[in-house]
């Protein structure tokens, strides 16, 4: 049976022709891809983590204090946000990103001990922890991480702590948390008096007033007890959360950079082809190929090597982000969740970027004259 | 014989801002069906004569007309390329990447053809050009004879009316010559196709029934050949 010729085949037999150049541009885009689904993945998850956090303790309006990386509020604000009308509960807390030993990082966390937000921790082990006492409660995989069980200790910044209880988080960054008094937390953090963030919980939605129109009357309420304090809705909250516009900044940072040196790659390699293949191009167009006709086979070769190195990509991304979320160093950030709306986007930008790269050699062979190219040796 | 099917009127080219002449004023009428060998030493303009009429160059001055419309302005080069002419060239030309049958194809994927119809039709004249067994051979899988003939049927694919070839068997010994000379002629007594071919060869240049020799860009003279 004879072989039918197509475009596409045609483009991949070229393709075939150079493989160990092939290969390696594919290496090149293959890795760029597989930066952009880890990292953008990674910030994606991150944020997603911190609308479920939120969501998990029912909790709807986060108060901070405005544009400062390290939020500090004065504790005497919550009996304040308290006394508001549509306020139920009010939980201040205090967070921080803290070194437990040289490998494992975790979340620590300072709630009251009759915080409303305990009532959302499943505990597996244990009991929650007392008010004033040297005591913490531990997300399950940190304590799987860490080796430890109930009535272990654990020493935070020089304290040495009990551990009480062992939780099991909804989310990576409850999961890979420690939780323990507030006035301990602000003792070893040297806050005392000072909170991080108060969490507020709402009275149920008045008939007749949406969620959003209720959530934003209270927003305005609370950021007028105090100027230089902003209330957040929790899905805003989520998402502009400065920790997760850090990482999402540094995630499209460096994967772009890692496409730009993909499509570099697609680009040098695509430019070769073309300059080896001068005298082939000038017999398609002796054949009669129209200028479009060239340029539609090189945007195809450049396209499949953009469509393998995305799929490829995805694979390393995904199998990455994998790594990530099981490292102890990590875990306690991470999720192993992808969107398929980020692999499709991660597909769509790879043979983008292939398209992007093969443009300009695509219009270089096009414009050949085809007698020139006959002549070229 | 019928009207021309190719008329250069007044052709001339030159390279390098003028400083270099390869054609000093050609005209010349080919008419639909006729077979026409043109000579002439190394350098004297033949090929340059050959992509002219082919569409392949354009011309420092004067005009190329197929059936009395003009090459590049009424009449689309590619589209001329591609439907109307079949080229064949002495280093034969083939993509090393594809195997024969799909070597004829490509020249067909140019006019957008059904898939189908491709394979059976690059099929079909490989087997008239006797590789009924090659056809899913590589170029560097065949002889010189066969390449040339797998270059034929890609000439023919498109089912042009004029077939140019420039020197055709200038890469070939004396046996695949006198074969590709006997393919060539039956091709244009069986189809009625215009045939023009680029030779220094006597033989070759003096079996047509019109042979032109071309010297210093000029045509020198014309004579009925055999």
């Amino acid at each position: 049976m004879a072989t039918q010729l197509s475009f596409t085949g045609f483009a991949w037999k070229n393709l075939r022709r150079r493989r160990l150049r092939t290969l390696l541009t594919l290496c090149g885009i293959t890795m760029g891809i597989g930066a952009f689904v880890a990292l953008v993945g990674f910030s994606r998850s991150f944020e997603h983590e911190w609308l479920r956090l939120y969501q998990n303790s029912g909790t709807d309006i986060a108060v901070l204090q405005s544009s400062l990386f390290n939020s500090s509020l004065d504790e005497s604000l919550g009996p304040q946000i308290s006394a508001l009308p549509e306020v139920a509960a009010v939980a201040p807390l205090v967070f921080n990103l803290i070194d437990l030993t040289p490998d494992v990082n975790a979340l620590v966390y300072g709630w009251p001990a009759d915080s409303y937000e305990i009532a959302s921790l499943k505990f597996t082990g244990g009991r929650s922890f007392r008010a004033h006492q040297p005591e913490v409660v531990l997300g399950d995989l940190l304590a799987q991480n860490l080796n430890k069980k109930p009535g272990d200790t654990l020493t935070i910044l020089g304290e040495t702590f009990t551990i009480t209880g062992i939780f099991h988080g909804g989310t990576a960054l409850e999961t890979g948390a420690v939780i323990m008094p507030l006035d301990e937390m602000q003792t070893i953090s040297s806050r005392q008096g000072k909170v991080t963030a108060f969490h507020v919980r709402l009275r149920p939605t008045p008939a007749g007033e949406s969620y959003e129109q209720y959530v934003a009357k209270v927003q305005k309420e609370i950021e007028a007890l105090e100027p230089g304090i902003r209330a957040e809705a929790a899905a805003e909250r989520a998402s502009n959360n400065q920790i997760v516009d850090m990482a999402h900044s540094v995630a499209w940072g460096t994967s772009s950079i890692a496409l730009l040196i993909g499509i570099v790659g697609i680009a040098n390699t695509m430019a070769m082809s073309v300059f080896e293949r001068t005298r082939e191009i000038g017999v398609l167009r002796a054949l009669g190929w129209k200028g479009r006709h060239v340029i539609l086979l090189i945007l195809t070769e450049a396209g499949v090597l953009g469509l393998a190195g995305g799929l490829l990509g995805i694979l390393v991304g995904v199998g990455a982000l994998w790594v990530l979320s099981i490292m102890p160093q990590t875990a306690s950030v991470v999720s192993m969740s992808v969107s398929p709306a980020h692999l499709v986007e991660s597909l769509l930008i790879a043979v983008g970027s292939g398209l992007v790269a093969g443009a300009y050699p695509a219009w270089r062979g096009a414009r050949l004259s085809p007698v020139e190219a006959l002549r070229y040796e | 014989m019928s009207s021309p099917i190719l008329e250069a009127r007044g052709l001339m080219k030159s390279y390098d801002d003028g400083r270099v002449a390869a054609l000093r004023g050609v005209d010349v009428s080919i008419d639909a069906g006729e077979y026409v060998t043109i000579s002439g030493a190394s350098g004297s303009g033949k090929s340059t004569l050959l992509h002219m009429l082919g569409g392949l160059d354009s011309p420092t001055s004067g005009e190329v007309l197929f059936r009395g419309s003009a090459l590049g302005t009424a009449v689309n080069l590619d589209d001329f390329r591609s439907r109307q002419v079949g080229f064949i060239f002495q280093a034969f030309h083939l993509l090393p990447t594809l195997r024969a049958v799909e070597n004829v194809q490509v020249a067909m994927l140019a006019i957008n053809g059904r898939g189908n119809h491709r394979v059976e039709r690059a099929s079909a004249l490989l087997e008239e050009m006797g590789l009924k067994d090659r056809m899913q051979h590589y170029p560097n899988e065949l002889s010189a004879g066969e390449r040339q003939r797998v270059a034929i049927a890609r000439a023919l694919a498109n089912d042009p009316a004029i077939l140019l070839a420039d020197e055709p068997t200038g890469n070939l010994d004396s046996v695949n010559t006198g074969h590709i000379m006997e393919i060539l002629r039956g091709i244009r007594e069986q189809r009625g196709m215009t045939l023009v071919i680029v030779t220094h060869e006597n033989d070759i240049a003096l079996s047509a029934p019109r042979h032109i020799r071309i010297r210093d860009g000029r045509i020198e003279n014309e004579k009925a050949g055999a």
